[in-house]
């Protein structure tokens, strides 16, 4: 699905732009804020498990640190490009900033695929993205996560290495670590959960009850999983999924019209969300185009795969019955398309909201760590809810007291507050 | 109509609210059942000097509890026999669902005054099977000024309050009531405390029950005037059985029938409960009273909260002067205190008590707590607090004087709870009056709750004989078993002992379970015309006996007949 010719980081600015034509902007601050504060690129060389050494090209892309720390993950992607680094960290600085976290926006990524690597040839990349980066991340720098195809081990690695280099234990370098080694609970949960923190939230607003609705979701990672998980929970039903299929290198949408079977699901799931088709086949699902999942006579539509998915090409295959779509991943709906989806009355919940409750809980995640002490689960999710809901609402009032485009009423939000806190320290 | 959750409490316009999509329970289900009716049919111009209404409250729906239970895989220990401290503990380290905690968390947010977390179960409150003060109920002060702690005490509250459906008094009166405790659902409701803070107590100047139905009459009051129990602080006191001012709505200056201002004195009451508004307690989140604090009188005078409610007694004229401007010892005259000072609260319990009859159709037993204001009295502030119906059975039966005084009449008494016949028991368990110590009703309570337990796995029911104070709290006055242990029961007799003069069982609970289980009570005084015939019983072989108690079975059902309209029983063999 991912179209080389398509730039995110051109896709960010023109969102920053219209923003900052919004507020008001001047031309310093705009300037400021539509590029990356700071941006490194680097090479990780790694000795592979046949003997050779391979060179990985590794990121790293802050893109504005006056809120607090650069916050934001570590992709490991075979098409990983600076541009999406310096897109996504510039995502990541709105994502902060509306649902009111005190971070920045950082992001980055190794041009790499984990499915062709052994375990040991990924703790290598991970330790040397971290020999490469450790003068420039840590606790009250930046602080990286897990990201596509990167994991809770992924993470224990690059901060056991921080810390051997730094001599310090110091669990708030990173975070999206594995519970009882600095973790979080509810952080596994956390981004998928406040996607639906923020449907449910649309859902009052329309007046639609959850029970009385349907969704399709792409992806089957953990975003996706959590997401239906809750979803379920609150009487939606979920009656298409799609994933990559990584054997076909295509992606396959799997359809249940009486509703999909989370548990069954999931036992036929490999670590990175595809889903075994022989298996889903037996289990009375039909296997059906990976577009599919876009189609579907639904309610609630949830993007949770990669960036650019939803675009001038596809948007008209989306439902006129369609009331709600939640980003949970990052940049799913180029502008072309949100353009048809506005004229169409959908409501959109945008990327950096909807999926925010990642961040939200990372940081709660950071604060545990500096701290040293760790909240159980409903402290974490009772935070959590209390964040999302508090952001859609914000969000949600001052696009209905300004007749806005959900998208355009977070921006304005987030880029406010960031160009407020570079205006007060006197940057611009 | 229940209006959701908008994550206000004292904020939203709605009142009474609700979090989830299941049940409300019995108790959460009463109070907005009344709601209705009283804002309709309740004039408030009528008394203006006192404001009525239901706390603020936002009930937690039975299917958190569900989701609660089944993603926390909690029902194999639920259901196992652990003791109730390590269930109440596998609660604790079990997670809220999601959907729940972020109303949970706004709620909190928002809220910095004392909050009560209440059962409100599915069988709770229902006419035949009360289930009254089976749950918990946890108060919890909230007023720390860290949002985390306060969330975490509410937490830590519901989670107990769950696991209180677990607890072998609840597992006990299910099977005496022959349900499955797996068929039971919680819902909880969160509310308000009504009173006022006192330095760092937290209490209502007054609390107490109002029964439609006495069946305790005296003087000249009928069962039809009702009866009330009044009690300073919180309602604890009320509903445990504690020392407590009882009076007739028909004749709220006569004062109970107390042998003397000194038998008085020591029948009243001399201590209360608060919630600790102070120095936080030792961590103890399994256990009910956690938060509580117990206060006496002197306590209360230096609070203030003595003026509206006590009297005074002189010692050498010996006579009572209501008010406290005068040095001497305090007495808890509740009802006439309040009185003398134009405070019209039995007028205003007289219509509330009418007004829900009507709403029922049935007799009715209320909750209710008095807040007043610190320095005038009025205006007050009422909070309903509960409402329950009361089995009141209309079956006619009659025992005749010569019934009561007939040789076969193993027991007999003309004050006696209950009305109907029972032809079904042939299994008596008593405790032996010969080796009858006070100091052992420990002891004693243990003996009789194996035997009953073991009558109970038989699915037989039985009579009880007991002395002293049966429920009771203080093993000096009787014997300390709960009424969910002995709810197997279908007849109980509370005999009098030498040494053991105590007052009737008057635990507002045990009480209402008696009469929702249509159980047959009999009071019988030791030293009165027809004490218990112990002879005749200890010549019946026993099934099971220890030092202190005995379980005989009959070759022949005993025939039990209690007449409730004129208050006599017998028990013939």
């Amino acid at each position: 699905m991912v179209q080389t010719e398509f730039n995110p980081f051109k896709m960010a600015q023109d969102q920053f732009n219209r923003a900052a034509e919004f507020l008001g902007l001047d031309s310093a601050t705009c300037e400021l804020l539509r590029t990356p504060i700071r941006e490194y690129q680097f090479s990780i060389p790694v000795r592979m498990d046949d003997g050779n050494a391979k060179i990985f090209r590794g990121f790293r892309v802050l893109h504005n640190d006056a809120r607090g720390p650069g916050k934001g993950g570590i992709r490991f992607h075979p098409q990983e490009t600076i541009d999406t680094v310096r897109a996504l960290s510039m995502w990541m600085t709105w994502k902060c900033a509306v649902v009111d976290i005190p971070l920045g926006g950082g992001k980055g990524g190794v041009i790499c695929d984990p499915h062709s690597l052994s375990l040991r040839e990924q703790e290598l990349i991970c330790r040397g993205y971290v020999r490469q980066m450790w003068n420039n991340l840590g606790p009250a720098v930046d602080v990286p996560a897990p990201d596509v195809m990167t994991s809770a081990q992924h993470m224990l690695w690059m901060l056991d290495e921080y810390e051997v280099i730094s001599g310090e234990k110091k669990p708030g370098f990173i975070t999206g670590k594995p519970v009882g080694l600095g973790g979080s609970l509810g952080r596994k949960e956390a981004t998928g959960y406040g996607v639906v923190f923020t449907i449910r939230e649309a859902l009052k607003e329309l007046g639609i009850k959850a029970e009385n609705t349907t969704a399709s979701v792409q992806g089957f990672g953990n975003v996706a999983q959590y997401a239906i998980e809750l979803y379920q929970q609150m009487g939606g039903t979920v009656v298409c999924v799609s994933c990559w299929d990584q054997k076909d290198q295509v992606s396959y949408s799997f359809r249940k019209k009486s509703g999909v079977d989370l548990k069954e699901l999931l036992g036929i799931t490999d670590p990175f969300g595809g889903i075994e088709i022989d298996k889903a086949l037996d289990l009375g699902y039909e296997k059906l185009p990976g577009d599919a999942w876009l189609e579907q006579d639904v309610d609630i539509l949830i993007p949770a795969a990669l960036e650019n998915q939803i675009t001038a090409d596809n948007v008209d295959k989306v439902s006129a019955n369609v009331k709600i779509m939640a980003e949970g991943a990052n940049g799913p709906t180029t502008p072309d398309a949100d353009e048809v989806l506005k004229k169409n009355n959908v409501f959109v919940i945008p990327d950096f909201l909807a999926n925010a409750g990642g961040v939200t809980c990372s940081y709660f995640e950071q604060v545990q760590s500096n701290i040293n002490y760790f909240w159980d689960k409903d402290d974490v999710l009772g935070r959590l809810d209390l964040k999302m809901t508090s952001a859609f609402q914000a969000v949600s009032q001052l696009a209905k007291k300004k007749n806005l485009f959900m998208r355009d009423a977070a921006y304005f939000i987030s880029v406010d507050r960031v160009a407020r806190a570079c205006k007060d320290r006197g940057w611009v | 109509m229940l209006k959701e959750f908008d994550r206000q409490f004292f904020g939203s316009a709605d009142r009474l609210t609700y979090i989830g999509s299941g049940e409300l329970g019995g108790k959460a289900g009463g109070l907005v059942y009344i709601r209705d009716f009283l804002e309709r049919d309740f004039d408030p111009q009528a008394i203006p000097q006192i404001e009525v209404s239901i706390p603020i409250m936002t009930v937690i729906t039975t299917d958190m509890f569900d989701k609660f239970m089944e993603r926390n895989d909690l029902y194999e220990v639920a259901s196992s026999d652990a003791r109730d401290d390590q269930i109440a503990l596998a609660f604790q380290q079990a997670s809220l669902p999601v959907e729940l905690v972020g109303d949970l968390r706004a709620l909190i947010s928002k809220v910095h005054q004392p909050l009560a977390i209440r059962s409100s179960s599915l069988l709770e409150d229902t006419v035949n099977e009360p289930f009254a003060g089976v749950y918990s109920t946890k108060m919890i002060p909230n007023n720390q000024p860290d949002p985390d702690v306060r969330f975490q005490k509410l937490v830590e509250a519901i989670k107990f309050v769950y696991s209180s459906t677990y607890f072998k008094s609840a597992k006990n009166y299910s099977r005496a009531t022959s349900n499955l405790s797996s068929d039971e659902k919680m819902a909880v409701i969160i509310q308000e405390v009504v009173g006022c803070r006192f330095g760092n107590r937290f209490y209502p100047h007054v609390s107490g029950v109002a029964r439609s139905y006495n069946f305790y009459p005296s003087g000249h009051a009928k069962p039809e005037d009702g009866v009330v129990n009044l009690a300073l602080g919180l309602g604890k006191t009320v509903v445990d059985g504690g020392k407590c001012w009882i009076y007739s709505p028909a004749y709220p200056r006569t004062n109970p029938p107390y042998k003397s201002i000194s038998d008085m004195l020591k029948q009243t009451q001399t201590s209360f409960w608060a919630v600790n508004m102070g120095k936080p307690p030792a961590f103890d989140p399994i256990h009910e009273t956690e938060y509580l604090v117990e206060g006496d009188l002197h306590d209360a005078e230096v609070n203030g909260s003595l003026y509206y409610t006590a009297s005074t007694y002189d010692p050498q004229n010996d006579k009572l002067t209501v008010g406290t401007g005068l040095p001497g010892p305090r007495v808890l005259t509740i009802a006439p205190s309040l009185m003398v000072r134009d405070i019209p609260l039995n007028n205003l319990l007289k219509n509330l008590l009418e007004l829900s009859e009507n709403a029922l159709q049935n007799e009715v037993e209320i909750e209710f707590a008095l807040s007043l204001h610190p320095e005038y009295g009025l205006p007050a502030r009422l909070g309903f607090l509960q409402v329950r119906p009361m089995s009141v059975s209309d079956a006619k039966v009659e025992v005749t004087d010569d019934e009561l005084s007939a040789s076969n009449a193993l027991v007999a008494s003309k004050v006696v709870i209950g009305n109907g016949t029972e032809e079904s028991i042939s299994d008596i368990v008593y405790v032996k009056p010969q080796a009858f110590d006070a100091k052992n009703t420990n002891k004693i309570a243990s003996d009789l709750i194996e035997f009953v337990n073991r009558l109970a796995d038989d699915d037989r029911k039985y009579m009880l004989i007991t002395l002293g104070r049966l429920g009771t709290s203080d093993p000096w006055m009787g014997v300390p078993v709960e009424f969910s242990e002995v709810a197997g029961a279908k007849v109980i007799v509370e005999s009098t002992a030498p040494g053991m003069n105590v007052e009737l069982s008057q635990g507002s609970h045990f009480f209402h379970n008696i009469i929702g289980m249509h159980i047959l009570y009999f009071t019988v005084q030791h030293t009165g015309d027809f004490p218990v015939k112990w002879d005749w019983l200890d010549r019946q072989a026993s099934v099971v006996e220890t030092d202190n108690v005995r379980h005989v079975r009959l070759a022949s059902p005993l025939l039990v007949k209690v007449d409730g309209r004129a208050g006599r029983g017998v028990v013939l063999v």
